[in-house]
């Protein structure tokens, strides 16, 4: 991912944050790094396509930016298959597999 | 030179500069050109009606990787199943983003822009979208090749057809940056 050279306005906030996905389901979506997506809108598009908080939205971008990917939710086969679609549709370069395959 | 998108109680409002907007609709209309879907007559109406594409032969991995990039695969290391899933969901998914650029064009059109949430969306997928091509066809691949574009700032470090694409592609990231802060700043003030 990158970061927008222009804001200036993007906060870093130390957050220690409790939250996990829950990956107690048998599928996950899982979002990749990529060097063109910024940080913003990665952490956007998760707070507002999952209504996850800021905080933890911005724990899943950081991941995918340092880990290279991260597992944002998990859920059914269908679930799952349906957010990877809407994920594209934002542009986030996603796939879904069975929970634990990595 | 645009103004920054801001958050303010009427939506988030922005202003592009004529030449600006000429630009940035030439760039949506060339994305919109690359999602359409080449429609044959033999077209299943049918599966046409619930976003299927029709036959078998015109649901492959798109050869253009920049397509490639707009319409991913959503299985790894799976081909099969990747291209069974990209036969149930791709025409749907072209159509979603043709929305958004279509209507992203529309917006563009007025100065200043007044966008509500939905709007405010669109814009930035469509933005996305139109970086996520111009990335590929300046073989952005690592995030060292993204930072070394950053130099290209001013029209007068424009030589060479790359130098401009750069440019283009350094602008629409600072409008997308822009775009993306006041909808999170709105968002913070609605919760």
């Amino acid at each position: 991912m990158t970061v927008g050279f222009a804001s200036g306005t993007d906060t870093l906030e130390e957050v220690a944050t409790t939250e996990s996905t829950d990956l107690d389901q048998p599928w996950v979506v899982v979002v990749w790094n990529d060097p063109v997506n910024l940080m913003s809108y990665v952490s956007f598009v998760f707070r507002s396509y999952f209504g996850y908080s800021e905080a933890k939205a911005r724990t899943l971008m950081l991941e995918v930016h340092e880990q290279g990917r991260s597992a944002v939710v998990s859920g059914t086969r269908e679930k799952v298959e349906q957010d990877t679609v809407a994920l594209h549709a934002y542009g986030l370069w996603a796939t879904f597999e069975k929970a634990g395959s990595e | 030179m645009a103004k920054p998108f801001r958050s303010t109680r009427r939506g988030i409002t922005g202003a592009l500069e004529p030449g600006e907007a000429r630009l940035l609709g030439a760039l949506l209309g060339d994305v919109i050109a690359l999602l359409e879907p080449e429609t044959g007559p033999s077209e299943d109406p049918l599966a046409a009606l619930v976003g299927m594409s029709g036959t078998d032969a015109d649901a492959a991995a798109p050869d253009d990787s920049a397509v490639r990039r707009l319409l991913p695969d959503a299985v790894r290391d799976d081909d099969d199943e990747a291209l069974s899933f990209r036969r149930l969901t791709e025409r749907s998914l072209r159509e979603q983003k043709i929305g958004a650029l279509r209507s992203s064009a529309l917006m563009i059109e007025s100065s200043p822009m007044s966008l509500n949430d939905e709007q405010a969306r669109y814009l930035a997928q469509a933005l996305n979208d139109v970086r996520l091509v111009l990335a590929d066809r300046l073989s952005i691949e690592t995030e060292a090749d993204a930072e070394r574009l950053h130099e290209v700032a001013d029209a007068k470090d424009v030589d060479d057809v790359d130098s401009y694409l750069a440019l283009v592609y350094n602008f629409v990231t600072w409008l997308q940056e822009s775009l993306v802060q006041a909808m999170l700043k709105a968002s913070r003030l609605e919760r």
